[in-house]
């Protein structure tokens, strides 16, 4: 199943949204912290998502966590009006510190302070209601353009946060991520060490989580964090971390064009082909094997260098006796998942002969490239950051042993136990 | 058995630390999840409803006793304290943390096991028959040649990505037990009339949405030429082959969409460039794999079974014997089925405990081998006939004894929606139930061979097309339904089932399946008249009535 199905689409019935946030969860629960947010921000909520942080004792983490992500990922902080000096100094701080460009206060709206807390102390008699127009509808406006945001919240902080999982699915369809959820005190505290991270100035005078200054105290030695917020009070969580609405982007790519040749990245002579060029002038383009068969005298008659494109579905037998011709043949894979090429290329190397290059184009990815070398390619094109990189530091997994004889190079000496023989090396 | 040598071994390792990179770096992020899926396919590893699934390949159904005892260590130190045996001779374990399955093929791997090809869109895991080298009616051994294309399809560079998955099977006796006919490519041993042996090939057999029954495309090719004639099949279907909708993507639907004679005409052209070429197998290959399955060291003996005298001494036993032994070509010998479909547990599933214990079994009996077979069971292929009442005693006190083997009781079930992420319907309860209403002994004698099974969805992995009764479980406006078909045969004389009629809520399964057994025994000519003989002799149509008789 393609993630975008099991979570993009409308859902239809709650059986299938449940399915996919526990297919989220199965997926991404053993993952790292950064690679949960890294996910999310890359993968599942391009330019949808946004942060929350209270810039309180813990929030460091996570803001850091975020910049090594990406610095400009939306971060809103909830400003009630009723924060400690200290905190609006620390949120200042740790702009500056961790170059993050998209922090944005919010605000309660006048019209509701004007309404429904005249004298500011709101906080007092029904700190639901304070919560409420301080917190949860500033928020509830800013993310309405959302399909998802970060929070930090970690299974240890409160007893009902017990079985927090890193996503959440909100009733409106949108995602909450929580990165941090199986972090415990004591690797907050390792981390924080680790990156030598700026400490909310409350902290060491003993508050542990820092809300509002009304309704947060010191707690003490051993006791749980978060009792020291709304001490005295029967409510343990605030309003924002109830729920929003949205929808999911689809997983982005980024593309870049490098040919991969001899054990390193080089200068690629050839261009994309364009459809309507004219035989006679073509050159140093892959010209598609049914374009060059409906034109063959023309493109044998050019004396211009050109390349071959097969694509899945095209038979190299047509052009068999014109291989020769081509500096270049471009074996298409437009999805990893389409093995075609692999038939197409032993073909080409085995059957007909061809010796000269031999490109993978497509979606050329590390896990693919032993079985493309087997069959006899000898040039990638290379559109996917990790396998550049893979290829760069000649880092591909690949069992050098093969059972099989396959390709130009591997038919076996006969010394061997049948078929078996050992990577040769590339 | 075979053993792996320094080479297998090698190839095993490289390809457990090349699956440990995935997973580190899924874990870290690098692999997104598309990326990552068909690399833990192509090792087992499936997302399933509440975890992660691995299934571990037990090549053509074969086992050492310390194989199982690893398979009993991995499920009591990795999962909850079971394993559950499929319908394709693989064990699957239900509860695996990703972190910990580089650990787990690690473990697998110290006794020549591994994943690899369970999954994913490659050629499978290779089956065979559950009494290879011990049945009374084999031509020849299959197990030597399933090694053969085990090895040549491993990480077969040109075959990782085809259209969809590509199961082989193969059977070395003409009575099929290994359902070759339902496979992408079933091989039959054949004797030609120059007295050779070699192998008829069948293609564009398969279950799922669309059962087909597998088409002859050649009836003799030599092991010379098997290997080149296999690629040669493989590389049409990898070429033309249809990826532009999954659920017609198998081969069976090329073969009828193309026609086998399309088909054999582009297998035949291929075979044409590449027969003689590098991938002649050597009659000394052959004979070196086929020295690891070199006949055993069988005691001359010449016991037999005494039944009547059995039946007044032991009556467990007798029927324990009776339908739970299978002739063995060696004279004093027997292959024993161990069911694993205790009355109203679910099929398939073994505990560690069990497991440690069958292993124990073998070793002592069996000559150290076990077989998993199709049908989801264990076998012990070679026990002397006085060591039985010993078996059958250790049997019982492990709660595997049941005498149930091809019986209504030994049903076939996929994990249904308990387990299946595609699931429409539960399989597992309604195996139970109907394993509790006909459990008791004098029910199933009097009932004979009745081969029940159960998928909980139209991808049929539970094989109902093929049983003798199957029941397929569909969603209709949010509810449960079990639609029935009779009919459907595996075996060499391969049939597919026909629906019935509308289907039942789940708890009207059983009494649906008592009117059509009722109907059954009413209708046989004889005792000895088994369900499939009659529903052949008389057609759908009287179980059809009986079925729906009271609206
Ligand atoms: S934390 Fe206290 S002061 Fe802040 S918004 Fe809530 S109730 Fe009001
Ligand atoms: S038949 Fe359907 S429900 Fe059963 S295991 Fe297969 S896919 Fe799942």
């Amino acid at each position: 199943m393609q993630m975008a199905e099991m979570i993009g689409a409308a859902p239809v019935r709650d059986k299938l949204r449940a399915l996919g946030i526990v297919a989220l969860n199965g997926m991404f629960d053993e993952n790292d912290a950064e690679s949960v947010l890294r996910t999310a921000a890359d993968e599942l909520l391009t330019g949808e998502l946004a942060v929350v942080s209270s810039f309180g004792a813990d929030s460091v983490v996570l803001l850091h966590l975020v910049s090594q992500v990406n610095k400009d990922l939306p971060v809103y902080f909830l400003e009630t009006g009723k924060h400690f000096d200290e905190t609006l100094d620390y949120v200042e701080t740790l702009k500056e510190r961790l170059g993050l460009t998209q922090v944005e206060a919010l605000r309660p709206s006048n019209a509701d302070l004007a309404r429904f807390d005249p004298n500011g102390d709101l906080w007092e008699s029904d700190p639901d209601s304070c919560c409420h127009i301080r917190k949860t509808e500033p928020l509830n406006e800013a993310l309405k353009q959302y399909g998802g945001w970060v929070t930090g919240r970690k299974r240890f902080q409160t007893s009902e946060r017990g079985v927090l999982p890193h996503f959440e699915l909100t009733s409106d369809d949108r995602i909450k991520i929580n990165p941090l959820a199986y972090w415990g005190e004591e690797e907050i505290a390792a981390y924080k060490a680790k990156y030598d991270l700026p400490e909310h100035p409350l902290f060491s005078e003993g508050y542990k989580s820092i809300g509002c200054a009304p309704c947060t105290s010191a707690v003490a030695e051993g006791e749980d964090p978060r009792s020291g917020r709304w001490r005295g009070l029967n409510k343990a969580e605030c309003g924002i971390h109830f729920d929003f609405n949205g929808r999911i982007a689809n997983p982005v790519a980024a593309k870049h064009l490098t040919l991969f040749r001899d054990g390193k990245f080089i200068d690629d002579p050839f261009k994309e082909f364009e459809e309507g060029t004219d035989p006679a002038s073509a050159r140093y383009v892959h010209v598609p094997l049914p374009e060059f068969l409906a034109h063959r005298d023309a493109y044998l008659a050019s004396p211009h260098p050109l390349g071959l494109l097969v694509s899945p579905g095209d038979k190299v037998e047509d052009a068999a006796a014109d291989l020769k011709r081509f500096a270049s043949i471009a074996i298409k894979f437009p999805a990893f998942t389409d093995g075609r090429g692999y038939s197409s290329a032993r073909l080409v190397v085995e059957r007909y002969g061809y010796t000269k290059e031999v490109r993978a184009v497509g979606d050329v990815l590390a896990d693919q490239i032993p079985l493309m070398r087997r069959c006899g390619i000898n040039a990638l094109v290379v559109t996917h950051d990790a396998t550049r990189k893979a290829l760069e530091e000649g880092a591909l997994a690949e069992v050098a042993l093969f059972y099989q004889p396959v390709g130009a190079t591997e038919v076996p000496a006969g010394t061997r136990p049948f078929l078996r023989r050992a990577a040769a090396n590339q | 058995m075979y053993r792996y040598d320094e080479f297998d071994t090698q190839f095993v390792k490289g390809r457990v630390a090349q699956f440990r990179d995935q997973v580190n770096r899924r874990l870290t992020g690098e692999l997104n999840e598309d990326q990552f899926r068909p690399l833990r396919l192509m090792n087992g590893l499936y997302l399933q409803l509440h975890a992660y699934m691995l299934r571990v390949a037990v090549p053509y159904g074969t086992l050492s006793s310390r194989q199982l005892h690893k398979l009993a260590h991995i499920a009591r130190t990795y999962d909850r304290g079971y394993g559950h045996f499929t319908t394709r001779q693989n064990i699957q374990f239900n509860w695996p943390r990703l972190k910990d399955v580089p650990e787990i093929l690690d473990e697998l791997a110290s006794v020549e096991m591994h994943a690899i090809q369970t999954s994913g869109n490659c050629i499978r895991n290779v089956t065979t028959d559950q009494f290879a080298g011990a049945a009374a009616d084999e031509i020849i051994d299959p197990r030597p040649v399933g090694e053969i294309i085990r090895q040549w399809s491993s990480i077969h560079p040109e075959f990782t990505y085809l259209p969809r998955k590509f199961k082989i099977a193969l059977t070395g006796a003409p009575n099929d037990r290994a359902a070759v006919k339902f496979h992408d490519i079933g091989l039959m041993a054949q004797q030609n009339e120059q007295g050779e042996i070699g192998w008829k090939v069948l293609v564009g057999g398969g279950l799922g949405r669309t059962p087909m029954i597998a088409k002859t495309v050649r009836d003799f090719v030599t092991h010379e030429d098997l290997l080149a004639y296999l690629e040669s099949i493989l590389r049409v279907y990898n070429r033309y082959g249809r990826r532009d909708n999954k659920y017609k993507a198998r081969v069976k639907i090329l073969v009828h969409e193309e026609g086998i004679e399309t088909i054999r005409e582009q297998v035949e052209a291929e075979f044409a460039e590449i027969q003689g070429g590098v991938l002649t197998l050597p009659q000394e290959e052959l004979d070196r794999i086929t020295a690891y399955f070199a006949p055993l060291e069988f005691k001359p003996s010449n016991a037999t079974f005494d039944l009547p005298k059995l039946k007044a001494e032991n009556p467990g036993l007798s029927r324990f014997v009776m339908l739970n032994a299978h002739e063995h070509r060696q004279p004093g010998y027997t292959s024993i089925t161990i069911s694993l479909k205790p009355i109203g547990g679910v099929p398939g599933d073994a505990t560690a405990d069990q497991m440690d214990a069958v292993a124990e079994l073998a070793k002592a009996y069996s000559f150290d081998e076990l077989r998993v077979t199709h049908e989801q069971n264990l076998v012990l292929p070679h026990v002397a006939i006085e060591d039985v009442p010993a078996v059958y005693a250790e049997l019982q006190r492990i709660g595997l004894a049941e005498a149930n083997a091809g019986q209504i009781t030994d049903i076939i079930a996929c994990p249904g929606l308990d387990f299946c992420a595609l699931a429409n319907a539960r399989s597992i309860p309604i195996a139970q139930e109907i394993s509790k209403r006909f459990g008791t002994p004098e029910k199933q004698s009097e009932i004979g061979e009745l081969k029940i099974k159960i998928s909980g969805c139209i991808n049929a992995c539970g094989h109902h097309h093929v049983g003798h009764i199957g029941i397929l479980g569909v969603e209709k406006k949010g509810t449960e339904l079990y639609q029935i078909t009779v009919g459907g045969d595996a075996t060499e004389d391969a049939a597919v089932g026909n629906i019935l009629g509308r289907g039942f809520i789940a708890e009207e399964v059983p009494d649906a399946i008592q009117r059509l057994v009722d109907k059954y025994l009413g209708e046989r000519a004889n005792d000895n008249e088994t369900f499939i003989q009659v529903v052949k002799r008389l057609g759908q149509e009287p179980f059809k009535e009986a079925l729906y008789a009271n609206g």
